[in-house]
């Protein structure tokens, strides 16, 4: 075998502290090296000609180049080697910079150790295997979990492209945290107008298969191919038969059983319900915990009064499984609730803010519904102790936020401007009202985000106090809050009619969970990770898992939409071919030695390790032994180390090559 | 014993079983074991304190396994089984080497063999594995037989040799493993008494690339032993097959019983007690301990 | 081999995705480290195969590290788990049979974790510094040089090649 050896300089980020010629000059001497050479730059057009020249004109079968990572240039030189008709797979990377040059300053010892990695890269290069890559078809279906606004863009964008969509989400509804919200900012339009047709559109898509009310139970295969099973809760009602007429919702007799959680808990609804007036589907859904009918088998009141015959008590949920190329994961977030933490819980909440024991303290959302034209005060402003009009408001800002003893470290970014949006909205209806806003920073950072809380100051006299609040407390009808003013360097106390606290964004609670099912990774918050902050930040490290939205971390929407649409594209991008290329590292069983035992199959993370059973001359089954699906297998080798007989291998990484390396120290 | 030779000679007669692996007397307290085919060989069969042997160590057999397979059906094979045989069955079962309908086990009630044979059964002459034994009843079985006793009550010479052990320095432990293993002669006597060594080819075998060097060398040697020790990791039932077969009389236990220590220390699992549990290597749980990791 | 002039000989055995990322950093960052340490990389710390401790200790490694993805991000979803096992087993197994625990490590480093690698590998060195040269197996291999020297060249463990030179 005739192998190549290449000494890249990389300008001076090598050359300075290994010295390069003497590496290559060494490395000629290594058995089975024909030729060895060093360039400033080998990844240059003229680099990579001269290492395909010397595989023209020495014959080479196998090249070492000792460069930078080889997550930086493998690809580069595997592709001139390629040109010069040499497999890909013979050739090997030694990393003279990131393992060598840049973290050592003796020039001598570096140089020896450059030395030492080119001959391991030399000696595993001689075992190397001639692959070829793998191909895989594409199933150009996308499933988009979640149905809130960076839900709803991703499907529409990808089905609008002319590809078929699954759109699953677990409320009755679609629409998310943007249909509670009453205007939005920085131009206070109103959120259900704009966000109600993108709705009806995503319904009667022809090409977006709606499926709400649902989860997804199991994610197997990979990318381009994934199947998906999705679990259809019983809504017990016949999405076919149900017309949306609402009857049954009227004439529940169950009115005051359960919180309406679209209202944040500030109004009840029936036992059958839709979540809003506008849900898309228009389908209720009967909560099975409050209806008479599941307590004592009577009533039935809505059976009587639906003409269509829609009420169907005994509906199962049901399992449908789906044939899926990408995943869009567009989970949302939800707000961190700072009442009542059970004494296990990591994040130990705001007792001293008397949330959940004052009425009419109230989070972010909350106070949305109230200022909502739709919402249980029709958009007065009234408070939910005595539904009296406040005269005085104080908002806080940063709970939970970017205080790591109590909430989170994290800035939830969307609370400065909302702020500034509630106080807004409050004094545009309230002329005689004051509000107070304590503060730790304003973060508006936006187009017209500035401009927007400027206004809020200087137009509609909203008070800024920068500093925290230390304890609110009930005094003669009135919510004392005590805080501290850090410019004016004094303690300040407003007794005010009512408190809005603007909780920190956290991640769904059953994010973790969902992300274990995909296999996607997560930070220590809940909030899945991307695959590189700055240049892959709509990827997770899952090939064909696109993330959307404030799954991610805390956004607005319109970054939800941005990266929404983002996402749809990097689906379409993999729709763009009909195959897909895979790195053929993947597992291989030596049959004739593998004893069946099946640890493999047991360790295999993808279910890839299948039983294959081996039969004679007469069809007769005579032993069972494990057979890898290069399809499902991603090459991770934990097969390989597991087998006792070491009856199964990973291509690229075999343990042949492995030694080699170790031999080579 | 009656009673074991009637209900073995049933299992023949009416065609239950294919065949029984069992004991038979082999001069003054001693026995080996034998494959019973034929109903009128039953009255060969014994079970006694002399019963050393791990019969399990047969099921995955080629030749045993055929026995089963008769004109087209297959059969069940019988087998005679101290509990501690059956742990191995047990992990058999769960390394997909066996499945429970192919096995018929006559389970003996069991308390305790002897060391060697041709010595008079007493506390003295207890099988060391028998000294921290729990399992007197057979765990699986399709019918038990055999009285129940009292085995007699020893210091565990075993676990005070291992402490001993764990009170040397490293360099003292290195010597005295290297002196042991040193004695090793690679006849895989160990192996092929092992009831969990079923692989087709094992690792020592494989020459492309050769994982262990089979040269008659203390490095070799070393290399064998902590790979032998390590594949049964989490596996071995303790039946102590390994070390009687040994003809070096190389402390194999020692190795083995620390390795059973740790799966109970750090996973809480004993080898070959269930069925239904998934086995130790091949799962994981997220909880595991993460101490070893910086 | 003179002890004052001794360089321990370490080898870091690193998943693909995490550590070896995690080491490109500790490069891009500038950040130093001694140059004792030659990795050896393979797709998921999942693939280690503890018989590959046995060969680098054979061929004259002092200390040797392993290391991966954090559990819960292993690229592969649960690679580290399984490693994590068998580790447990087989640290505890050379324990017992004499080989310090010092001799053998094992980290989670992830790929935004260039510093902490230049940590680890700092540390295993320092750690098999103050140990010194690996006696036992050095015995040993010493023994089996003189013993066998036609095969101590590099390629005894893998079968030669057609035309390769040795």
């Amino acid at each position: 075998m005739k192998i190549g050896v290449f000494i890249c300089h990389c300008g001076e980020n090598i050359g300075r502290t290994v010295d390069c010629p003497r590496v290559a000059k060494a490395c000629e001497w290594l058995p089975g090296v024909e030729v060895s050479l060093d360039y400033k730059y080998m990844c240059s057009d003229p680099g990579q000609n001269m290492i395909k020249d010397e595989i023209r004109k020495k014959k080479l079968d196998a090249i070492v180049v000792g460069s930078c990572s080889p997550h930086m240039h493998e690809k580069t030189f595997r592709k001139a080697a390629v040109d010069a008709g040499i497999n890909p797979f013979l050739v090997e990377i030694a990393n003279l910079r990131e393992h060598c040059s840049w973290v050592h300053d003796d020039i001598d010892s570096a140089t020896d150790k450059a030395i030492d990695l080119v001959r391991m890269a030399v000696e595993k290069v001689k075992r190397n295997v001639p692959l070829t890559t793998i191909e895989v078809p594409v199933t150009k279906r996308t499933l988009v979990i979640g149905g809130g606004i960076a839900g709803i863009q991703a499907a529409l964008d990808v089905a609008n492209a002319g590809y078929e969509v699954v759109l699953v989400e677990k409320e009755p509804s679609i629409g998310g945290h943007m249909s509670q919200l009453s205007e939005t900012f920085p131009t206070l339009d109103c959120s259900q107008c704009i966000l109600t047709p993108r709705m009806v559109e995503v319904y009667q898509h022809p090409r977006i298969k709606l499926m709400t009310y649902s989860e997804v139970e199991k994610v197997e295969g990979f990318i381009g191919n994934f199947t998906v099973t999705i679990r259809k809760k019983a809504r017990h009602i016949d999405e076919d038969k149900c017309t949306g007429c609402g009857l049954c919702i009227t004439k529940c007799p169950t009115k005051k059983k359960a919180f309406n959680s679209f209202e944040e808990d500030l109004a009840y609804r029936p036992a059958v319900y839709v979540p809003f007036p506008q849900a898309v589907p228009n389908i209720p859904v009967i909560d099975e915990t409050v209806c008479m009918y599941y307590k004592n088998g009577k009533c039935g009141m809505c059976v009587k009064v639906c003409g269509r015959e829609a009420i169907d008590f005994n509906q199962q949920d049901k399992i449908v499984t789906e044939e899926i190329g990408a995943i869009i994961v567009a989970t949302g977030y939800k707000l961190y609730k700072i009442d009542k933490k059970p004494d296990d819980s990591p994040i130990k909440g705001y007792g001293e803010y008397g949330y959940g024991k004052f009425k009419d303290v109230v989070d972010g959302l909350q106070f949305e519904r109230i200022a909502s034209a739709s919402g249980p005060t029709s958009g007065e402003f009234k408070r939910p102790s005595d539904g009296k009009e406040p005269k005085k408001i104080v908002f806080i800002q940063c709970v939970g936020s970017r205080d790591e003893s109590k909430g989170f470290s994290y800035c939830s970014k969307i609370c400065c401007m909302y702020t500034a949006k509630h106080a807004m909205l409050y004094k545009h209806k309230v002329h005689d009202g004051e509000a107070y806003v304590f503060y730790m920073d304003i973060r508006s950072g936006g187009k017209m985000y500035d401009e927007f809380v400027r206004r809020a100051i200087e137009e509609d006299g909203v008070k800024y106090i920068r500093g925290r609040v230390s304890r609110i407390f009930e005094k003669d009808g009135k919510y004392i809050v005590r805080g501290e003013d850090t410019i004016a360097g004094m303690p300040v106390e407003i007794d005010a009619d009512m408190v809005v606290l603007a909780t920190a964004m956290i991640a769904q609670q059953d994010a973790s969970e969902l992300a274990q099912t995909i296999g996607i990774p997560y930070d220590k918050y809940g909030f899945y990770n991307e695959a590189h902050p700055k240049l892959r930040p709509i990827e997770s490290t899952t090939g064909g898992v696109f993330l959307a939205g404030a799954c991610q971390s805390p956004k607005d929407i319109p970054e939800s939409v941005a990266m929404a649409s983002a996402a749809a594209a990097k689906a379409l991008v993999l729709f763009g071919s009909d195959k897909l290329e895979r790195e053929p590292v993947v597992a291989y069983v030596n049959e004739s030695l593998c004893a069946g035992c099946f640890a493999c199959k047991k360790v295999c993370p993808y279910g890839a390790v299948e039983v294959k059973e081996l039969k004679d001359r007469n069809g007769v089954v005579y032993r069972e032994v494990a057979y890898v699906n290069t399809g499902l297998c991603q090459g991770c080798g934990t097969c390989t180390a597991t087998c006792p007989s070491k009856s199964v291998e990973l291509a690229g990484f075999n343990n042949e090559e492995i030694f080699a390396q170790i031999a080579a120290l | 014993m009656e009673e074991l030779r009637k209900h073995a000679k049933e299992l023949l007669e009416n065609k239950t079983v294919a065949a029984i692996l069992a004991y038979v007397e082999a001069g003054p307290q001693r026995t080996k074991p034998a494959i019973i085919t034929k109903p009128e060989d039953v009255s060969k069969m014994v079970f006694n304190e002399y019963c050393l042997n791990n019969l399990a160590v047969y099921l995955t057999k080629a030749r045993i396994k055929n026995l089963a397979k008769q004109n087209g059906t297959v059969m069940k094979l019988g087998i005679v089984a101290k509990p501690c045989d059956i742990h191995a069955v047990v992990a058999l079962i769960q390394e997909s080497q066996l499945k429970r309908e192919d096995v018929y086990i006559i389970g003996m009630n069991c308390h305790g063999v002897v060391k060697d044979f041709g010595m008079e059964f007493s506390g003295e002459t207890l099988a060391s594995k028998c000294v921290p034994c729990e399992t007197h009843k057979p765990l699986y079985y399709d019918i038990v037989l055999g009285e129940e006793k009292q085995t007699p009550a020893v210091s565990d010479e075993v676990l005070a040799k291992m402490q001993a052990i764990e009170k040397m320095t490293y360099e003292e432990r290195f010597e005295y493993f290297k002196k042991e293993f040193d004695k090793c002669i690679k006849c895989y006597a160990c192996r092929a008494a092992c009831p969990l060594c079923y692989c087709q080819r094992c690792i020592t075998d494989k020459t492309i690339p050769r994982w262990i060097e089979s040269s008659p060398h203390s490095r070799g040697n070393f290399a064998w032993n902590v790979v032998r020790a390590f594949h049964l990791s989490g596996r071995c039932i303790g039946c102590g097959e390994c070390e009687r077969a040994c003809p070096m009389d190389i402390p194999l236990s020692l190795l083995n019983r620390r390795m059973t220590e740790t799966a109970k220390e750090a996973f809480a699992y004993v080898s070959g007690r269930s069925i239904e549990t998934p086995t130790l290597v091949g799962s994981y749980d997220v909880k595991d301990s993460d101490e070893l990791f910086m | 081999m003179k002890e004052q002039n001794w360089e321990p000989k370490i080898v870091a055995f690193v998943c693909n995705w995490c550590t070896y990322t995690g080491a490109d950093l500790a490069g891009t960052s500038r950040l130093k480290y001694p140059t004792n340490v030659k990795l050896i990389r393979v797709m998921c710390s999942g693939g280690i195969d503890p018989v590959f401790i046995l060969k680098a200790f054979e061929r004259g490694a002092d200390g040797i590290l392993v290391s991966g993805c954090h559990p819960n991000d292993c690229h592969y979803n649960a690679g580290n788990f399984h490693a994590r096992r068998r580790w447990t087993f087989f640290h505890e197994l050379l324990d017992y049979l004499g080989i310090d625990k010092d001799r053998l490590q094992f980290s989670w480093v992830s790929a935004s974790e260039g510093k902490k690698f230049v940590d680890v590998v700092s540390k295993v060195v320092n750690d098999v510094k103050a140990m010194g040269p690996f006696k036992g197996y050095e015995q040993l291999n010493k023994e089996f040089m003189t013993e066998f020297p036609d095969v101590s060249g590099v390629n005894n463990d893998v079968i030669i090649k057609e035309g390769e030179a040795v």
